[in-house]
Order: C-alpha cells, then structure tokens, then sequence
C-alpha cells in the first residue's frame, strides 16, 4: 500500500469525522427547538356556573369561544375562524330566527365576520362567504362533577347537533 | 546612534494604505492590500460603472444593510425581547431615549428600503439580462441569480421576523395571519408552525425565536451569502454589461501606454494586448478602481445613508396598542410587502360540491412557491441569445420582459388594493368612500 492512499483514507476519515460531528451538532440543535413541554394554555377549562351566563351569547376572550344559552340548553362555538386564525366578531341579527341545525332546532340570534379576510358564518358557524375552508368548530360542553361549573373541552371537537342541557 | 534595522520584505512602511495612487502600481496596490476592498478588481470598465446601466442598485441594498445593522445596534441595547417587556421598551425608544425615535425610524426605514431596493436590483438583473453567460464559457452567472433570490428571501423574512419585535396589536396580528399560512402546508404545516413559534399559540416563545432569528441568524446568513454573491460577480467576468465587451467586441487598435512595456515584437506584430484592444483593457476605457470605482460606491453609499436619515426625521414610526390576542384588529393586515399574499388567500379558497381547498393553501403556499420557483428556474428557462447579456431590454429577451412587468404589475396591483381598499371585515372600498365606523369591541 503507498503513502498516498494512506494519506487519502485519513483525508476521508477527517472529512467524515467532521462532517458526522457538525451534522450530530446541527440535528442537536434543531432538535433542541421543537418544544416537548407546552407551557400553553390548558384545554379543558371551567368556565363558572350555568346561572351566570344569560340567555343569549357570551364570548368569551381568553378562550375565544362563544357560549350560547337558551333557555337550560347550552352550546359553545369557537371564535377562531377557520381560515387564518383571526377572533371573529359577532353580530346581532335584526330579528332571532329558528332553523334546525343538526336535526334540532335552534335559535340564531347572531352571525360572525372576520377582520382579516372577510370570512362570513352563519350564527351556527357554517361558513357563508369569505375564504374560510370550513365552518367554526363546536366543542363539547360538561358540567363539573365537583362544583357543578360549565367546562369547555377545546380539544374535543362535537358535531352541530350538540346541546348541553343543564 | 543605533542603526535603522533594513526593510523586511513584505514589511509596509505606510500606516493605512492610499485611495490615491499615483501611479498604476500604487492603484492595484490599494486593492490588494486593503481587505475590504480585495474584493474588487483592479480595473474596471466605465460601461460597467455608469450610473444609467446598474442605478447602482446592490450597493444601494449592502448599504441599506450596513445602515441597518449600524441602527440595529444602540436598538438591542435598548430593547428587551419580553413578553412582558418588549411593548414598553419599544414605547420608550420612541418616546423617552433621546435620539431613540429617530434610531427606530432608521432602522425600520431603511428595512423597508431594503425590501424594495433588492427588488429594484432583482428588476434590474432582470431587464439587462445579468444572469446571462456572455462569454460562456466558465461562467456560472444563473448561480449567482440563484443566491440572490435566497437573498431577496432572507431579506422579506429578517423584515417579517423585525415586524412581530414591537409587540403590538399590529405586529401580534401581521404574525399570526404569517404563521398560519405556514401551517396551511398539508401534513407538515402545523408542525412548522409549532417550530416557527414554539408552541401553538403566539407568545413568549414566539418571540426569543423570531427574536434571535431577526438579530443573530438572518443577518449572518445574508452577510455570508452577499460575500459569496460578490465573490461570485468577480469571478463570473464582472458586470454583465462587461461580458459585451469581452466577447461581442472585436478588437481595435489603440495608442500605446507610456506606463506599460510592451514587447518589440508584440509592437510590431500588433499583438501586444493593449495595442490591438478591446474596450475591457482599452486603456482609454477603463479606469484604476482606485480611486474611481470606490468613489462612486461610497457616492452611493453616502446617499443613501443621508436620504434614509432624513426620511426617519420625517416617517414616524408606528406603535399601536401593545399585543392583545383576545382582539383582532379590524381589519387587520400583514406588512405592506405581503399585502399581495393576502389579498390572494382572500380570494383563492375553493370549493368543489364538499370539497375545499383553503385559500391559504392555494395563495400562501402555492402560488408564492410556484413564483419562486419560475424565478429560480428562470435562467434555465431563458433561451435568448448571448448577444441579450447586459442590455436593457434587448429585444431577444422582449416576450420575458413584457411577462415580468405583467407579474409586477399586478404584484404591485393586489398590494396597492390591500393597502388602500380594504375595510373592515376586509370588505372592498373606493379609495374616496369613508369606511363605516364600527365597534371597536365586542
């Protein structure tokens, strides 16, 4: 064997030698960068007690959730629109009108636009007009078993038939 | 008396050196002993430096990047990267530091002067055909183009990732309508976002990211990548508009130069390189880049230092409501230069019977990438003749031409809507209609 693919095999081997250290050191870092602990808020949240909210909607900032109550039937629908993220605004109707939604009736007294790109819903969420994708998610509604407060889950998503009846 | 010690070689006597030779000797000697300006060749064509030929675009843009990281400097010792600080130490620069509103005005001047000066210089390359081989041969000027698009791009998102710093109801919103664009990349988008952010809502994470991003990581990555696009216009031949000369220029005869020697033979023969010349080294065409083409790069840089200096006296910066996640504005919009892309994500959402697609797919991701894309590509897909290298609009290169003003036109079309006619709830208004005045809050 010569000198000279001694030279070239120790070339190789600090080359790659190297390029395995940095590689190792750059997957490290990014690595380092995806969160394994969200410090985020959590998703199941108590909201108070039924009596507090009236009839009609509440909306709720920190949660971006609008809570309808009518009558001892709750529902909660979320704030964010679906297309970009952006809180939606609620608008009151001229007049309440009942449609059936999900095979229940249901009193719309409101309806949601969008600052950011103009998305429109309807009061029960389903998107009209605008670029939303998809009509504003419904999360399921519980009582507490301990204090009796209405509790959000705003990671379980529940089909537009769901009333909370307290 | 002690004796003088003797000259070692390689030894400089001269403590700087000079920016006015006297000779041809000195000049070349100024280049290559000075570091900052080896970069530069030792004669330059006077094509190549006209002001009418480059506008001196990419100098103008490396000066706006020198005035930013000069103004970036007394703002990091000012600012802290806080959730629960960042809004009142922006406040105060602006109205408390002495000096500090007219600091910020600099720095976010000159970031938006950036911002369109590479796209000035991106038009520029363009239209004279830069990208182009004239000679043809060693030449790589298309991955020169290359480097500068990743530029262009490392320059719209060190602006984006200064954007969200203030923590303002205008920064906080600008950034999640961003990040949410990310997140419309099927399968990966959520993951990408929650690594933009780190974590899925907008916060102090969020911020020590796009933080570090905006101070440390961009503006290496752009400092290191200008080196290597400089490097790269030295050894591609210069200019563009220098490659005509080269190669589309048959010599001529020119007097000889009493500083140079020539061979007696290469006299007589007339091969002596300067007796029978083409304009590169035609010595009554090119000048020592010492001290002409340093003046004209300082000229420039001069400008542009002073005209952003005084525009910050007179743009104010903007400081909106310090950063509510509970409330959008209305309407709320991205920075001016994605204006375009939100305007398209507003219109592009499909549907098909039960089928949608979301806009932000289509505009955000989409489209943006395909344009990007084309742009890279683009001197791969020119195939006009190497007579078309560095020439405004040679007529070759015509069709190309017309279709890049048509892109942006319109580019400039959807910002110019975004910016001046959209309302509240993003609703389209006249420039000369009144918006109608709505609650602020719910």
């Amino acid at each position: 064997m010569g000198g000279t693919d001694r030279r070239d095999f120790l070339i190789k081997l600090g080359t790659g030698a190297g390029a395995c250290a940095l590689g190792a050191q750059g997957v490290a870092s990014l690595r380092s960068l995806a969160p394994n602990v969200s410090y985020d808020a959590p998703t199941t949240v108590k909201l108070g007690p039924p009596a507090e909210f009236s009839d009609g909607l509440k909306f709720l900032a920190d949660e971006r959730l609008f809570i309808f109550r009518n009558g001892n039937t709750f529902h909660a629908v979320s704030a964010v629109c679906t297309h970009l993220g952006c809180t939606v605004r609620a608008e009151a109707l001229p007049k309440p009108e009942t449609v059936d939604v999900g095979g229940s009736p249901l009193q719309l007294t409101h309806q949601f636009s969008c600052p950011c790109h103009g998305s429109h819903y309807t009061g029960d969420g389903v998107n009209t007009s605008g670029p939303a994708p998809k009509p504003l998610s419904w999360y399921r509604l519980s009582v507490a078993a301990d204090d009796g407060q209405l509790v959000v889950d705003l990671a379980e998503e529940v089909g537009r038939d769901f009333r909370l009846t307290v | 008396m002690a004796q003088q010690p003797p000259e070692a070689p390689g030894v400089r006597s001269r403590r700087f050196w000079s920016l006015r030779p006297r000779s041809d000797r000195d000049a070349g000697d100024a280049i290559t002993s000075n570091f900052l300006l080896h970069a530069m060749p030792a004669k330059v064509s006077n094509a190549s430096m006209a002001w009418t030929y480059s506008f001196w675009l990419g100098t103008i843009t490396a000066a706006l990047f020198l005035l930013l990281v000069l103004s970036g400097l007394p703002l990091l010792f000012l600012y802290v990267p806080s959730v629960e600080r960042a809004y009142q130490s922006v406040k105060d620069i602006e109205y408390v530091v002495s000096f500090g509103k007219w600091l910020r005005a600099v720095h976010r001047v000159a970031a938006h002067g950036m911002v369109i000066a590479v796209v000035f210089h991106l038009a520029r390359v363009f239209f004279t055909g830069a990208y182009k081989n004239g000679v043809g041969r060693n030449q790589h000027r298309e991955w020169n183009w290359v480097i500068g698009v990743v530029l262009l791009l490392l320059t719209l998102f060190l602006s984006f990732t200064g954007y969200l710093l203030p923590w303002d109801q205008l920064a906080f919103w600008a950034v999640t309508v961003g990040t949410n664009i990310a997140s419309a990349i099927p399968w990966v988008g959520p993951s990408v976002r929650e690594l933009l952010i780190g974590g899925r809502e907008i916060e102090q994470a969020t911020l020590i990211r796009f933080y570090v991003l905006h101070i440390v990581v961009l503006p290496g990555a752009v400092a290191a990548l200008f080196g290597y696009h400089m490097w790269r216009v030295r050894k591609d031949g210069g200019l563009a508009r220098a490659d005509r000369e080269e190669q589309l220029e048959t010599p001529r005869t020119v007097p000889p130069t009493p500083t140079k020697t020539y061979t007696l033979l290469g006299v007589a023969r007339g091969t002596a390189p300067t007796v029978t010349a083409k304009t590169l080294i035609a010595a009554d065409t090119t000048v020592n880049a010492v001290p002409d083409l340093v003046r004209r790069a300082l000229i420039a840089t001069l400008g542009t230092i002073a005209l952003i200096s005084i525009l910050a006296v007179f743009i104010a910066s903007p400081l909106e409501e310090p950063a509510n996640p509970l409330i959008t504005p209305n309407p709320a919009k991205a920075p001016w230069y994605f204006l375009w892309l939100q305007e398209i994500v507003t219109d592009t959402t499909i549907h098909l019977g039960s089928f949608t697609i979301n806009g932000a797919f289509i505009g955000g991701v989409i489209l943006p990438g395909l344009l990007i894309g084309v742009l890279t590509l683009w001197p791969w897909l020119d195939r006009s003749p190497r007579e078309a290298t560095g020439e405004w609009f040679h007529p070759a290169r015509r069709t190309q031409n017309l279709v890049f003003i048509v892109v942006m036109v319109a580019i400039l079309l959807l910002t110019y809507i975004g910016m001046e006619m959209r309302g509240p709830y993003w609703e389209f208004f006249w420039p000369w209609e009144t918006w109608p005045s709505l609650p602020s809050r719910i």
